[in-house]
């Protein structure tokens, strides 16, 4: 069983549109930035998730009349008919990134809000993390009467789940 | 494991080789395409070449954003989406080493290493005739390193 | 009292069977007449069922949330204040307390009342409540239980001799605020006023005049831990000490 108690350096929530509305730091381990660095680090990473997706290879699809790829008309197939390299399963952009300090974990609703959670390289069940904290979200947030759609989230009770579920694990 | 693509940067952000190689299922396809990709590296797929702007993009910010939050010594090593996983390696002088492979491939960071270390080193980087810029985009235009690579793809990986 | 059920229902069920849903579409054309009330195909409306049919069945946490929500969004329009907005919470709490109270008793009356009345209440049938505590001790049990599935957390007497008149009752952590983060500009505002509302309302259905509001009393293990001060009126007061006198229970 990994350790599980591993820690979780921060939480960033993305809006949609690719503003910042939460940010939080659970425990040291990362670079503290600026309010004004966090606000371009969510904006920044808003456009690199949509680039990752679209980069992602296309592979040309094996067509019935092969002999087509003997001619000199070797630049078409990248265009005309492609398929995924996991053709089953929706495109996202990046979903985990890895460096030698840290892991980031990035979860995004189907309504496009965007979760980036900052754990150690050896946390484990990072996904479980994740969800929770989408249900406590869902829960805190959405169901605060005083809280505004896509504006930062200022929820008292979000922010004692939150603290209270996570020290919880450790 | 299935490689997808593989790009070198240097320090200019300009992309100096490009490699695109197709998953072994359609590999008889592959094969007529890959070796015509060679001659005019790069720049004569257009498709892929706006391909290597964004995935340069991509690999900048993220490093950017890494060494911000991780400090300067911090570095990425790769990303993974539903899709593919992107490997990175940048070395001392600032060269990018990115390659694309499927989701099952372990880390590829002693591999990229290796790639510079053993061939492109060797065989760009040590060879008089070859311009240490690149301007322009003319690229790394190399068969010892071309076949090499391509050998080192198919069997190492 | 038109119709006790149907406000009583928002809060203490969901109807377990869906009677608009088993209704055939040939159903329809045949009742013009009746554009707001789906009938079933059986002709029984949620009216002719028996009223201690949902009496265990219970609503969705997420559905009242977001609705309370909604509630507290529309009476935040065009307030002055925090006394403005959680007086008309308290007014949209104040009727269903009227109402409640009907079923309430009618629940507690048509049934064993093992399950409803408190151990105050047991001894004898549930009357109308004539007494101070007798009234606050249905409030405390079943009145907490019918909207809550719990009794409240505390029922005290003000301790100070000048304000007899009032008494606490104390929830730990109200329903209704469970989701809800109040903003640090509003901090004294508590959208538990809306309970206090229904509280006041079962006390004026009751023949008790009264005042209730919410207080945010929060301790470190209960963070929105509320306390309902009842303040009764004059006259209650009055009319208590005869009643003491003439031994009324």
């Amino acid at each position: 069983m990994p350790s599980t108690d591993r820690g979780v350096f921060s939480l960033i929530i993305i809006n949609k549109a690719g503003g910042l509305i939460y940010q939080r730091e659970f425990q040291a381990g990362l670079h503290k930035l600026s309010t004004n660095d966090y606000l371009v680090l969510a904006g920044t990473f808003h456009g690199v998730h949509a680039i990752t997706r679209s980069i992602t290879p296309k592979i040309p699809s094996v067509q019935p009349p092969s002999p087509a790829t003997s001619s000199p008309s070797t630049t078409a197939p990248a265009a005309s008919s492609y398929s995924y390299p996991n053709p089953g399963v929706p495109v996202t952009g990046l979903d985990y990134l890895e460096t030698d300090k840290f892991r980031l974990t990035c979860f995004q609703t189907l309504t496009g809000t965007k979760f980036l959670l900052f754990t150690d390289p050896l946390t484990g069940n990072v996904d479980t993390i994740v969800q929770k904290i989408y249900e406590l979200y869902a829960d805190f947030v959405m169901k605060n009467p005083f809280y505004q759609i896509e504006m930062p989230v200022r929820c008292e009770a979000f922010d004692r789940h939150l603290g209270a579920w996570l020290r919880g694990r450790a | 494991m299935v490689v997808y693509s593989f790009y070198i940067f240097d320090r200019h952000a300009e992309c100096i080789y490009k490699r695109r190689w197709l998953p072994r299922p359609t590999s008889i396809v592959g094969k007529s395409r890959s070796e015509a990709a060679p001659t005019g590296l790069g720049q004569t797929v257009r498709s892929s070449d706006d391909d290597s702007k964004l995935v340069f993009g991509t690999v900048f910010s993220l490093r950017n954003m890494v060494r911000k939050l991780g400090g300067e010594d911090d570095n990425f090593v790769s990303f993974t989406t539903s899709q593919y996983k992107l490997h990175y390696y940048e070395t001392p002088t600032n060269t990018k080493f990115v390659m694309l492979t499927d989701l099952k491939s372990p880390s590829m960071r002693i591999a990229l290493q290796q790639i510079y270390i053993n061939l492109f080193v060797e065989y760009v980087v040590k060879n008089p005739l070859s311009p240490t810029e690149h301007p322009g985009g003319v690229g790394v235009n190399n068969e010892l390193f071309e076949e090499s690579l391509e050998q080192f793809v198919v069997c190492v990986i | 009292m038109a119709a006790p059920p149907r406000h009583a229902t928002m809060l203490s069920i969901s109807n377990g069977d869906k009677p608009a849903q088993a209704q055939p579409q040939t159903q329809q054309t045949t009742l013009p007449q009746s554009p707001g009330l789906r009938v079933p195909s059986n002709r029984k409306t949620i009216y002719d069922r028996h009223l201690n049919r949902s009496r265990n069945a219970e609503s969705s946490r997420a559905s009242f949330a977001f609705l309370f929500g909604e509630m507290v969004t529309y009476a935040q329009r065009r307030v002055t204040g925090i006394q403005d907005l959680e007086k008309r919470l308290n007014e949209q709490g104040y009727p269903l307390g009227l109402r409640l109270l009907d079923l309430l008793f009618y629940r507690s009356t048509s049934t064993s009342s093992s399950a409803l009345s408190s151990s105050s209440t047991s001894s004898s049938p549930p009357n109308r409540p004539l007494r101070i505590i007798t009234l606050l001790h249905l409030i405390h049990g079943p009145l907490w239980r019918l909207l809550f599935g719990r009794a409240a957390d505390a029922l005290e007497h003000s301790v100070s001799p000048d304000t007899p008149n009032e008494y606490m009752i104390t929830d730990n952590d109200p329903l209704v605020n469970t989701y809800i983060s109040v903003p640090r500009e509003m901090s004294m505002l508590n959208c538990a006023a809306f309970v206090a509302g229904i509280i006041e309302g079962v006390c004026d259905g009751c023949g008790f005049e009264t005042k209730v509001s919410a207080h945010n009393q929060p301790t470190d293990l209960w963070p929105s831990r509320t306390v309902f001060l009842v303040r009764f009126g004059d006259a209650v007061m009055e009319r208590e000490k005869v009643l003491e006198r003439s031994g009324v229970k």
